[in-house]
């Protein structure tokens, strides 16, 4: 198990060399795609690597010049990693510019400043009621599958396809079996340590990460922890396509809280869902994007309830509350969040909310907050 | 019952409060807490002490709150000042519903629930609008004391507006409109109102329910509770010594502790 994670953390720690160094093994190439919704089996099936794009940990320089300081914290990375030639490895991108308006700022900016050897934007619906969406996301796929076979020049057939479903499908059971584990005795990883697996699977060679997922699953197996008595279990719940400071979760921890499981993109949610292997492929992966649960706030989901299914994760894992973690200047979040806290206020659930962005964190602000949560919970 | 004594370092000033077996306060001491936190702490102990003429193992338990609680060597444990403001409250005016702490450095809303319990909370956590630090340096470009500044508001006879929530913004205001000729008396005023607006957006998303309990050395400033007051349309229960409210409720926290 140590081995396992030893690799993870030094996968994350530098998710930039290595994914340069894995061009270079692999002799394939990088297609950096926007978190949560792009379909990366298809870039799988087409030969090549695909690796959701990251936040990363300087302070924005060159990117003030292109996006403005109220953009979240992922973009104005994300675009000052590019103009500064931090992604010079990446052949490709994707962007589902849907999902979020900051993100309709990408194609633009990438195709004037970066000039990438191929992008491709996706434009996958919101999921209102109506057959015509399926038929929406299905054709938009198709012509995602298309671009791709006419950069690569290879054409991805429905076996292909299938087999790189296949793969994908194994890491999600994969990942669901680390989280089951995790939920059975949740002191066996911190919780820094949970989202550094699942970010992982997002930047490693599918088949990799698999082999490594066995590997840690087997230790996380035999390996016993003590269980902390007195500890209150909290569940984290946020829209956030990005890792949060890691120190936020450690502060979790330490105050005494234990995540048991979590609804976060680098998180549960990543690997919710398998895609279906009867029948067209392409129709599957459409019908994995169009399942409502669990929900997010980018899909613009409202005949379920987002709080609903936040407690129901918090019922089921027994715990006490929920954290819920706004990035700074994400508006779907930010538009949700009023209708999510009345539910929480109507259901008499113990909710705090907690703001981050990409340069600051007031720690010790976050520090009283979170305590005086814990305090309230455990009725100081 | 044993003597227990809670001990609250804020950024600006460090209170403790020492309770007798029967919840009474033996005595109470207020000092600046300066860039050494630890020390400010063992020095207000000390003085709270010599106060009540008690030695230091008179104390059984000793309970930490504030912005330094983790600072206190000599706590037993800690508490956030959230909770302790709130269980303060509770002692003092035992029908609160509603505590609006404005402290040095932060300013809170909480919202209490049946048994003192708090159920709900707010926290100004990103800057000093609002805040006693705001009160600071805002009487510094009025070349007023704090006390003076609150004294000012009553004579005023046009209350300006000061509309910038940003302390250093506001300053740059303020000094605009001494440049424009207004009398000093007005701007203060309009600096009360500044830290009220602040004050009411908070109560806002917490939910005003009556009894309102104000605590924190703003609470001191008659001009702001008087801003605060006409704003929320309800009066505010202040204590006698509304800045060591945090420590008397870290002081009964500790007496459960024993």
């Amino acid at each position: 198990m140590e081995k396992a994670m030893k690799k993870i953390v030094e996968v994350t720690s530098n998710p930039y060399a290595y994914v340069e160094g894995l061009k270079e093994e692999n002799n394939k190439k990088i297609i950096g795609c926007f978190p949560m919704y792009v379909p990366e089996e298809l870039i799988h099936a087409a030969g090549m690597i695909p690796v959701v794009i990251w936040r990363g940990n300087e302070s924005v320089t060159w990117g003030h010049a292109h996006v403005p300081p109220y953009d979240c914290g992922i973009t104005r990375s994300f675009v000052d990693d590019a103009v500064r030639g931090k992604l010079s490895f990446m052949d490709g991108f994707v962007f589902h510019i849907r999902q979020c308006l900051q993100a309709g700022e990408f194609p633009f900016i990438m195709e004037r400043h970066f000039k990438p050897a191929y992008q491709k934007v996706l434009y996958l619906p919101a999921l209102y009621a109506g057959d015509a969406i399926r038929d929406f996301a299905i054709t938009e796929l198709e012509s995602f599958k298309k671009s791709l076979e006419d950069f690569t020049g290879k054409e991805i057939t429905g076996d292909s396809l299938k087999k790189s479903i296949e793969t994908y499908n194994e890491n999600r059971t994969l990942l669901e079996r680390v989280y089951e584990l995790r939920r059975g005795k949740p002191e066996i990883l911190k919780a820094r340590e949970v989202m550094q697996i699942v970010w992982s699977s997002m930047l490693m060679p599918k088949e990799e990460n698999n082999e490594l997922l066995k590997e840690l699953i087997a230790g996380m197996k035999k390996k016993t922890v003590e269980t902390k008595k007195n500890s209150i279990k909290v569940i984290p719940v946020g829209c956030l396509c990005q890792t949060l400071q890691f120190d936020i979760l450690d502060l979790i921890e330490d105050l005494g809280m234990i995540i048991p499981d979590d609804d976060l993109y680098i998180g549960s949610r990543y690997f919710a869902n398998k895609v279906g292997l009867d029948g067209n492929p392409i129709e599957a992966l459409a019908d994995r994007y169009l399942t409502k649960s669990p929900l997010c706030p980018t899909k613009g989901v409202w005949d379920i309830h987002w709080g609903d299914e936040a407690i129901k994760k918090m019922k089921d894992n027994d715990a006490k509350g929920i954290i819920s973690i706004l990035i700074k200047y994400c508006p779907p979040h930010a538009c949700y969040y009023p209708d999510f806290k009345s539910k929480m206020d109507k259901e008499g659930i113990h909710e705090i909310m907690i703001q981050v962005e990409h340069e600051v964190i007031t720690l010790e602000a976050t520090k009283t907050r979170l305590q005086s949560f814990v305090e309230i919970i455990g009725g100081v | 019952m044993a003597i227990v004594s809670g001990v609250d370092v804020g950024s600006l000033c460090t209170k403790t409060v020492i309770l007798n077996g029967d919840g009474e306060i033996l005595s109470f001491d207020i000092i600046r807490s300066g860039h050494y936190y630890q020390g400010a702490a063992d020095e207000s102990i000390e003085n709270a002490l010599k106060t009540a003429g008690l030695k230091r193992q008179d104390i059984s338990y000793i309970l930490g709150t504030g912005y330094g609680r983790s600072s206190i060597s000599q706590a037993d444990s800690e508490v956030t000042e959230i909770t302790c403001h709130a269980r303060g409250a509770k002692k003092l005016f035992p029908e609160v519903r509603t505590v609006s702490d404005i402290g040095g450095q932060d300013s809170k809303v909480i919202g209490i629930g049946e048994g003192g319990i708090v159920n709900n909370f707010v926290m100004n956590d990103k800057c000093a609008a609002g805040t006693g630090r705001f009160l600071e340096v805002m009487a510094s470009a009025l070349s007023v004391d704090i006390d003076e500044m609150g004294k000012l508001y009553f004579a005023s006879q046009n209350k300006l507006e000061v509309s910038s929530m940003c302390t250093v913004f506001a300053e740059s205001e303020v000094i605009s409109l001494f440049a424009q000729g207004h009398m000093k008396a007005d701007i203060a005023a309009g600096i009360a109102h500044a830290i009220a607006r602040r004050i009411i957006g908070m109560v806002g998303q917490v939910g005003l329910k009556d009894e309102v309990v104000m605590s924190g050395g703003v609470a001191k400033n008659a001009g702001v509770v008087c801003a605060i007051e006409e704003r929320l349309k309800v009066k505010l229960s202040v204590a006698q010594e509304p800045q060591i409210v945090g420590a008397l409720g870290a002081a009964i926290i500790a007496s459960e502790r024993v």
